[in-house]
């Protein structure tokens, strides 16, 4: 009799903590608060890494992490997206075969614009990201679309990242507007659930493993994630858009992973966005 | 004999207390025996096999095979409409169907099993999700 | 009969001698397939969490606490095994796969890791 009284009590306590828990911040639509999810996850870090400014976090696990910064900071002095970025000036400024070219599809011409993707368009119905607009852009205008994860299109948006740099985001989820904040809750459900044979969410390596060693790999906290995307990766030896590491990062919790651009990959990049907002553009970047 | 039986149940009976359902109970014999044990639990006795091992122990035909192995392909179906695949289960039921054709029903069978197993997990994965997943997330 | 029972004791200890170096090369071979298990990359890859005091280990990360008094830690190896088997059931949130749930490891391999760690 006693065991079940304590094991009651026990139970009335869990549940009683999960409830207040629960209770703390939205996680589901009557209550999710993208702002207050900003600044718990801000909060999260300066209690984790005290010495580290946030607008640092933009430059990834070398805010936090002195020894690779040296590294980082080397490489940076040759950038390896160099090329990649005059190739996307190039690309940007030719003319589509109808006399027409990008600077045509975006607002401002093009130039300086990426720190408002993605953003909620409500005649759609949905969350619209930089490289999908490039690709719009082209088949508006005749043209064939590029494949999502490299070459041209990482490329162009490279580019369109570089005259972009030093802007703040300031993601909007529209208040009142049930869709956009359905779309931002399921990015923020699919960063901290657990998936695939290894159990593993986004969250389990880049936020409560970052600046912890995987082997020789330091995975980078999830505050400044998107800010310098594409990026030039030298495990790829090559530029890569953000949603090409979104498969990757898929993939390696041993799940079948989903396509770049697939609506729940451009709610992820919603949520990720919106936790990095008050950080600037400083994309493309170079990355281990 | 009896005695040490006895010594056992009552160093597990804590934890049984806790682990009151028969998941819980089987799942944690099996991490800590392995298959083909036996175990009691409501005082009646069960192995700690998975469903899927025993499907697989039946006469080793092609026809046993085809069937666990189209059971094993709904599953995965099943689990990748609520987008939880996980990523070798289409390989392991690739080399199950090249074992049919290759005349090697057992292994045919175990492959189907692991597949249709992994698929199961990945459901039960799911609907932990859906209940827990807020427990990660920081405030 | 003095004779017989010599003999049988000589029978006995030539039984248990050489029927122990049998057991030692299961095991070892046991051990080794553990420390296999726990090195490589597509099988437990152990090594990418947990340091270990193994002259062939090298760039272990530090997810997970380091592989060290097994036996202090886990007094009871079925204990142990349960946690290689789900780590998820005592720390939902853990970084840990459950190497043996998923069927991530065959149930031998979870074994032989079990038998290759319980030495540290």
């Amino acid at each position: 009799m006693k065991i079940i009284k304590t094991l009651a009590l026990g139970l009335t306590v869990a549940a009683a903590t999960q409830m207040t828990h629960a209770a703390d911040s939205g996680f589901d639509l009557k209550t999710v608060d993208p702002e207050a999810d900003r600044m718990a996850l801000q909060k999260y870090y300066k209690d984790r890494f005290p010495k580290a400014e946030i607008s640092d976090y933009v430059n990834g696990i070398y805010a936090v992490d002195a020894a690779s910064r040296e590294q980082w900071v080397e490489l940076e002095e040759f950038p390896p997206y160099e090329f990649d970025v005059e190739k996307g000036e190039e690309l940007f400024n030719t003319p589509f075969a109808n006399g027409k070219g990008y600077a045509d599809c975006f607002e401002n011409g093009g130039i300086g614009i990426r720190q408002n993707y993605p953003y909620w368009s409500k005649e759609e119905g949905t969350v619209k990201t930089l490289e999908q607009e490039i690709n719009e852009c082209r088949e508006k205008n005749g043209e064939k679309k590029l494949r999502w994860g490299k070459g041209e299109i990482a490329q162009v948006s490279a580019y369109m990242a570089w005259t972009s740099r030093d802007k703040v985001f300031d993601i909007k989820v529209p208040e009142g507007d049930k869709d956009a904040m359905a779309a931002y809750l399921e990015g923020k459900k699919f960063f901290y659930t657990k998936r695939g044979q290894l159990n593993l969410s986004c969250a389990n390596c880049h936020l409560q493993g970052s600046n912890v060693f995987i082997r020789a790999d330091l995975p980078s906290p999830m505050l400044g994630h998107v800010t310098h995307f594409p990026v030039f990766r030298s495990k790829w030896g090559e530029l890569g858009t953000l949603h090409r590491r979104y498969s990757g990062c898929h993939k390696d919790s041993r799940s079948k992973p989903l396509k770049p651009q697939h609506e729940t990959f451009r709610n992820l990049e919603y949520f990720q966005t919106y936790m990095s907002n008050g950080l600037v553009v400083n994309g493309p970047g170079a990355r281990k | 004999m009896k005695k040490t039986l006895l010594i056992a149940a009552l160093a597990c009976a804590p934890t049984f207390a806790a682990a009151e359902s028969f998941q819980e109970a089987f799942e944690m014999n099996r991490a800590m025996y392995g298959p083909d044990h036996v175990f009691t639990w409501n005082g009646n006795q069960y192995h700690t096999n998975h469903e899927e091992e025993m499907e697989a122990r039946v006469k080793a035909t092609k026809a046993n095979a085809e069937d666990l192995l189209a059971k094993a392909m709904a599953k995965n179906k099943e689990v990748g409409e609520l987008g939880f695949e996980w990523k070798l289960t289409k390989d392991i039921l690739k080399d199950a169907q090249a074992a049919i054709d290759a005349g090697e029903y057992q292994k045919a069978l175990d492959l189907a099993a692991q597949a249709k197993y992994h698929a199961r997990i990945g459901i039960q994965q799911y609907h932990y999700a859906e209940k827990n997943w807020h427990l990660a997330v920081p405030q | 009969m003095r004779k017989l029972t010599t003999a049988l004791c000589s029978a006995g200890l030539i039984a248990m001698f050489s029927a122990a170096p049998a057991v030692a090369d299961n095991h070892a071979d046991q051990i080794a397939m553990g420390k296999a298990v726990y090195m490589g990359k597509s099988r437990g890859n152990c090594i990418s969490c947990h340091a270990i005091d193994d002259p062939d280990a090298n760039l272990a990360g530090n997810q997970g606490p380091p592989t060290i008094a097994m036996k202090q830690r886990f007094p009871d190896k079925r204990k142990l095994r349960a946690q290689i088997w789900d780590a998820s059931q005592n720390n939902p949130l853990t970084i840990m796969p459950p190497l043996g749930k998923h069927w991530i490891l065959s149930e031998e391999e979870i074994d032989a890791v079990v038998e290759y760690i319980y030495q540290f």
